[in-house]
């Protein structure tokens, strides 16, 4: 492995990608950064700038109102990245998501916008949870970059 | 010749020497400020099962950074000015590179025996910052040109101290070669015209290398990341780079400048490195404690405290003179 693959295992940064929802899953979120899991002794930092991001953590259900936005925030990463989502309503959009009569105001989970790499379930999934779905994303961003530079 | 060959190759030294150092003094800052705030911050040793799949320790943790920035797209704003927003953090590189060659290391004086080599560090110094201005004003992102223009308002009175602290020490001892100031010891009161110096050049350490209460320059969630927010892959990187290369520079400057007996034999290298230790803990202290000032604040604290301070300096440096 390379030295620039290793640096990515160990320094992935984290964009906290807000798309809607009730704000439950990024308390978790943050629960996962602060001091009794700090996810810092293992590199993971959180970034105020997609453009510095290497995943992205996406929470809520996505309101019709904020799609461009998603959309726009993923095409300000860089690659290689991956998204994790985080929450049941991330996931499949929960109660939110109508498919007959559609929901006027709601579209659904974001991966209806973007591609999603791993999902993390629950409401709201624990911060262990979270951890574990991260690791999950570095792996994969990591298969990814493989697969790019070949 | 003998000496162009020993300058040629302490140059090829100080090359390894200084990043390493950066790299150190980084990670120990994030180390302490984390034990500060009851975290673990980036570990020393990993536990024992993690160990073979993510790395033994992340002592290495800022270049692992600056190491994986390099390996990812840089993207570019169609906004933005393309040149120069390409060029500046190279352009900041370069010159945080330069100082490195005029600041001397314990055995190793570079070229700080250069005439006006005091001027020149100095120079090079507020050249990378002038680098981290333009690039961020020529990004066409509005979180980009706020974060310069804080930046601007910030340089002007930290540059202003930063080089008048220098030169009150510069007045003191008569002489602007920073190996000759190096190897000086005065009488007391020269000493402790050089210790008022000190506290202000460390005020001006704090605002050049954004530590707490004056991080409103890339003030993190409040405008986005200030300056660094349209840039990504190798042109962060390269940043990010610069910023490791400053911070040596400016712990080096202090301990090259204010604590003279220390930086002219290499003997004097672990006595160097315990002032280098002291002086990042301090700026760790000060990173912890503090909250982040607003502009006005920051712009009024150096112009009320620090400058008469440093004005201060200056008639007592002028007085010793005249009377030396």
């Amino acid at each position: 492995m390379g030295l620039i693959d290793r640096a990515r295992i160990y320094s992935p940064w984290v964009y906290h990608l807000h798309c809607g929802g009730c704000n439950g899953c990024d308390i978790e979120t943050l629960a996962a950064l602060a001091p009794r899991f700090d996810v810092e002794r293992f590199g993971i930092q959180l970034v105020a700038s997609p453009r510095h991001a290497d995943i992205l953590l996406a929470t809520g259900c996505v309101p019709k109102q904020f799609i461009p936005m998603v959309k726009r925030v993923y095409n300000q990463t860089p690659d290689p990245k991956v998204v994790v989502a985080i929450g049941g309503c991330a996931c499949g959009g929960s109660l939110f998501y109508d498919e007959d009569p559609e929901n006027y105001a709601i579209l659904g989970s974001p991966d209806m916008l973007i591609p999603v790499d791993v999902y993390v379930p629950g409401c709201a999934p624990k911060p262990e949870q979270i951890i574990n779905g991260v690791v999950q994303g570095i792996l994969k961003l990591n298969e990814k970059a493989t697969r790019r530079s070949k | 010749m003998v000496d162009h060959v020993f300058t040629i190759l302490s140059i090829a030294l100080i090359i390894p020497i200084s990043l390493f150092l950066g790299v150190m003094y980084s990670f120990l800052i994030r180390k302490l400020s984390a034990r500060f705030q009851w975290r673990v911050g980036p570990i020393v040793r990993m536990y024992g099962d993690l160990a073979p799949v993510i790395g033994s320790t992340r002592i290495w943790q800022p270049l692992y950074d600056i190491l994986k920035l390099f390996g990812k797209d840089a993207l570019i704003p169609s906004t933005a000015h393309k040149r120069l927003f390409t060029w500046s953090p190279y352009l900041s590189l370069f010159f945080s590179f330069a100082a490195v060659l005029f600041i001397p290391f314990p055995g190793l004086p570079l070229l700080s025996g250069t005439p006006y080599s005091l001027i020149i560090a100095s120079y090079l110094l507020i050249a990378s910052i002038l680098f981290t201005i333009l690039g961020p004003a020529a990004s066409g992102s509005p979180w980009g040109a706020i974060g310069a223009r804080r930046e601007v308002e910030l340089f002007l009175v930290a540059e202003l101290s930063f080089v008048a602290s220098l030169f009150v020490v510069a007045v003191t001892k008569g002489t602007l070669v920073i190996s000759e100031l190096a190897g000086f010891v005065g009488s007391i009161p020269m000493m402790l015209v050089t210790a008022l110096a000190g506290i202000t050049m460390f005020a001006a350490m704090l605002g050049k290398l954004h530590i707490k209460p004056f991080d409103m320059p890339e003030a993190e969630c409040e405008i986005v990341a200030g300056p660094y927010t349209e840039y990504s892959g190798k042109l962060l990187g390269t940043y990010f780079l610069a910023k490791v290369f400053v911070l040596y520079n400016m712990v080096a400057l202090f301990i090259a400048v204010f604590l003279p007996p220390l930086s002219s034999s290499v003997l004097w290298l672990p006595l160097y490195v315990v002032a280098a230790l002291v002086l990042i803990f301090l700026l760790a202290v000060v990173h912890v404690l503090n909250p982040r000032y607003t502009i006005a604040k920051a712009l009024m604290w150096y112009t009320k405290i620090i400058v008469p301070l440093v004005i201060v300096g200056f008639i007592a440096a002028f007085f010793l003179r005249v009377v030396a």
